[in-house]
């Protein structure tokens, strides 16, 4: 038997509370005790269906079993998380909205002039959640079986290294930018709109490499459309084990590591937030959370709200140089 | 005899009343969603995602898809009675179903694109039955220079959508394309024309735009004329509701081409219902012995689109599920649902989980007559709307819009960008200029740019690449021979006009 759902998605949860009123509980708020006395909302700056809300709403389901709430996930998609920041900065300091953050919000801190906040201090870490690299991959019918052979297919040719990433900005995306500096290639990152997009490129032979989740293109690597040549983390992935890191493959100094991490407002209380943090290692130490993310290619991995705030703050540099390199910065 | 075997094993898996009861529930929310203004399948589909993670992922995806294709069913309803678009890719079904309602003839309207949608559906579930892997890997070998040779193929083909001035049409395709320019550029990642607003970054929301355009507009319209068509009954007889011999000789031929369009069109990734339905329309009116009915009430016009956007939804699942490479939003978000379970579309999945890809499709048959039954008694009560008073019918419709405007992102500004075009529209409407080809340009514009200066960027710059392939070299050489022909017949009736 599979215990009682208690995630619920937002338009059922306005009915639960039209019907029950929890408007005046919040009072008990703000101190540690007694918390937590109401339902969470997380906001999630993704649609539904991709990684990062997977992840959190099978993470979201073990914090509610464990708190006795009920947890929100809230979908705010939009350009460089804007609308979920603006939505998470205007909720109460109290600890029960949260947001996730990703590798992806220290590049839009680059990306956007002039956002309407400043996200290292008008937000307060609680905890990593999840930790998964890229993988890089060709066609099979490259006849590419290393990435040695693919630098050397690609000094040959006259517009170098072919990338396949998704849109501009995104981790994919600035990881190919990296990729070809470290690896001292010339060549050019086409971007796609999609995942699928990028996948097809591989599939028709457009490009020589693509770089993508795990996750994401976990069926094309299984069913051998694609052929992996290296995986971007330090160490190599527990999936792909026959697979070397960017680092053993040749090209030294490069790494990237993409996550997810859970925030909230900045005036929220230390006990709340180091509940919270408990809460949050509890569930990822779980054997099923750590199985069923093993499954989507990636780590349940907390932290401490420090470790996770340095990481944020280490990877803002780390892009903006890529990214100033490659012209994309601060429009 | 593998594929009956196959087929047999599908239906086994669906004819259970666990299966039946979530294909029903499914259909009906679909078509329920699709007459809603504003409210569409991505948004609906999304909420019930998380349902969908504690049912066996069989049962998730005969609900999520049914959701898919139930909406398009729905979406012509409000497009034909009120001029109000239930779906983006019914905004097509604006330009004739409502001058058929104007004609009193809302309730044929309604019957063909019923059962031209049951075509449609019917014709891609065949083709992904037979051919599906084969079909798959056809679609995925076009390229991006391919791309924007069939793009700009069904640019050129639309020039002919409006009614009056062919001078305002083009206007309105070029500010469509303008329109369709905001946003980040997919190659440098620049904002282009966003001022500074964020909500701007990510382009504007095609459904803010074709809701305004099309309804908010309509609303402003029949509230400052006061036309509002009026019903002669409300008692809709069966024999009301059928198309005369003329409709049925019209109804044959553009339901073949709308299935043939939209199955095309529907497998290609990138490409969905919206512009399936447009194209259908324009080749409609070109192929059409009747050109000038076309905007006044011309059946052709009604059931090609329709047939077209339904059998695209269809057809769109065969790259989703023997490649695993979803052709939209909607699509992925399926996708997302099935990843959750553990299953990982692919080209595996037909033979790894067998269960799965041939319940489905079996559930697709199922869901689509369905539909056919739920639909047809639902002609007369949708008929019937007409008879409620529009100081009732316009605010709720205003608010069904602003609801579904807003859920699409969860954006107050969409919802404002909402009436701004709806204003815009109004205005275009008092000034005869036709709002289609503007909705057209936006959608087919970013595509063609980006897949030209894709081309371009695998080329190395190469400009020969567009002539090189075979696919992109027919499809530029069929929208020359229809400039030439454009040229010719306009000659031509000069010489005669001159002549008389």
């Amino acid at each position: 038997m599979k215990r009682r759902n208690l995630v619920l998605s937002l338009p059922m949860l306005a009915v639960l509370q039209a019907c029950g009123g929890n408007g005046e509980s919040s009072a008990s708020a703000g101190s540690g005790e007694g918390f937590p006395s109401r339902p969470f909302r997380i906001i999630v700056p993704f649609g539904a269906g991709g990684l990062a809300d997977v992840t959190i709403r099978l993470a979201g389901e073990h914090l509610s079993v464990a708190t006795g709430q009920p947890v929100v996930i809230e979908n705010r998609p939009g350009a460089g998380g804007v609308a979920a920041t603006t939505t998470m900065l205007s909720a109460a300091p109290d600890g029960y909205t949260l947001i996730v953050l990703t590798n992806g919000t220290t590049i839009a801190e680059t990306q956007f002039a002039d956002l309407p906040y400043d996200i290292t201090a008008d937000l307060r870490p609680v905890s990593a959640l999840a930790w998964f690299d890229l993988v890089l991959m060709t066609s099979p019918d490259s006849g590419v079986t290393s990435l040695q052979d693919l630098l050397t297919k690609a000094a040959t040719r006259p517009g170098g290294l072919r990338i396949a990433t998704i849109n501009p900005g995104s981790t994919q995306h600035l990881s190919a930018e990296l990729f070809k500096s470290k690896a001292g290639v010339a060549g050019t990152v086409i971007s796609y709109r999609t995942t699928p997009d990028v996948l097809g490129a591989l599939l028709r032979g457009e490009v020589d490499l693509a770089i993508e989740a795990y996750t994401a293109l976990k069926g094309a690597i299984d069913s051998g459309q694609a052929v992996p040549l290296a995986v971007t983390g330090e160490a190599r992935n527990p999936a792909l084990p026959e697979v070397p890191t960017v680092a053993e493959a040749g090209v030294a100094d490069y790494v990237v590591t993409g996550w997810n991490a859970v925030y909230t407002n900045a005036g929220t209380p230390d006990e709340v937030v180091a509940r919270l943090n408990e809460e949050i290692a509890k569930v990822t130490a779980l054997p099923e959370i750590q199985q069923r993310f093993a499954e989507l290619g990636v780590e349940a991995r907390s932290s401490t709200p420090d470790e996770i705030h340095q990481r944020l703050l280490a990877d803002i540099e780390k892009w903006r140089d890529v990214m100033v390199a490659a012209n994309l910065a601060g429009q | 005899m593998e594929t009956l075997t196959n087929l047999a094993l599908g239906f086994e898996q669906v004819l259970t009343v666990q299966a039946l009861l979530i294909c029903l529930l499914g259909v009906t929310l679909g078509t329920f969603i699709g007459v809603l203004p504003g409210i569409g399948a991505l948004t609906t589909i999304s909420l019930c995602l998380p349902l969908t993670f504690h049912l066996d992922p069989l049962m998730g995806l005969i609900m999520l898809a049914g959701i898919f294709y139930g909406s398009q069913y729905g979406g012509s309803t409000a497009s034909i009675l009120l001029n109000v678009p239930g779906t983006a890719p019914a905004a097509v079904t604006c330009l004739d179903g409502y001058p058929l309602t104007k004609q009193g003839r809302a309730g044929v309207a309604l019957f063909v694109t019923t059962i031209g949608s049951f075509i449609g559906g019917s014709f891609a579930i065949v083709l992904l039955i037979l051919f599906a892997p084969m079909l798959a890997n056809v679609a995925i070998s076009f390229s991006a220079a391919d791309y924007f040779s069939i793009m700009l193929l069904a640019l050129t083909a639309a020039s002919t959508l409006g009614v009056g001035s062919p001078l305002k049409g083009l206007a309105m395709v070029v500010f469509g394309l303008a329109l369709g320019l905001v946003g980040t550029d997919i190659n440098s990642g620049q904002f282009r024309f966003t001022f500074g607003v964020p909500a701007l970054a990510d382009g504007i929301n095609l459904v803010a735009l074709a809701m305004g355009l099309f309804g908010v507009a309509e609303i402003l319209n029949t509230l400052v004329t006061g036309a509002l068509p009026r019903l002669e009954s409300t008692r809709i007889t069966l024999r009301s509701m059928l198309p005369t011999k003329e409709d049925w000789q019209d109804f044959r031929g553009s339901c073949a081409r709308g299935s043939l369009v939209g199955s095309f069109l529907g497998m290609l990734p990138g490409t969905g219902p919206t512009i399936a339905a447009f194209i259908s329309y324009a080749i409609e009116k070109k192929v059409s012995r009747t050109p000038e009915k076309f905007g006044h009430g011309s059946i052709a016009g009604v059931t090609g689109p329709e047939t077209a956007n339904n059998a695209s939804v269809q057809a769109a699942f065969i790259p989703t599920l023997t490649l695993g490479v979803p052709g939209d939003a909607i699509m992925a978000v399926m996708i997302g649902g099935l990843l959750i379970h553990g299953v990982t579309p692919g080209p595996q999945l037909i033979s790894d989980n067998p269960q799965l890809f041939w319940g489905v499709v079996a559930s697709f048959w199922i869901g689509n007559v369905m539909l056919l039954i739920l639909n047809l008694p639902l002609i007369g009560l949708w008929v019937k709307l007409l008879s409620i008073p529009y100081k009732v019918l316009f605010p709720a419709i205003l608010f069904l819009i602003s609801i579904g405007v807003y859920s699409v992102n969860n954006s107050t500004f969409d919802v404002l960008l909402t009436f701004g075009f709806g204003l815009l529209g109004f205005w275009f409407t008092r000034r005869g200029f036709p709002s289609a080809p503007l909705l057209l340009g936006f959608v087919l514009g970013p595509l063609i740019e980006e897949n030209f200066r894709r081309a371009l960027l695998l080329s190395d710059g190469n400009l020969a690449t567009f002539v090189e392939r075979p696919v992109s070299l027919g499809f530029l050489l069929i929208t020359l021979a229809l400039l030439v022909a454009a040229g010719l017949s306009k000659h031509l009736l000069a010489r005669k006009n001159r002549a008389q």
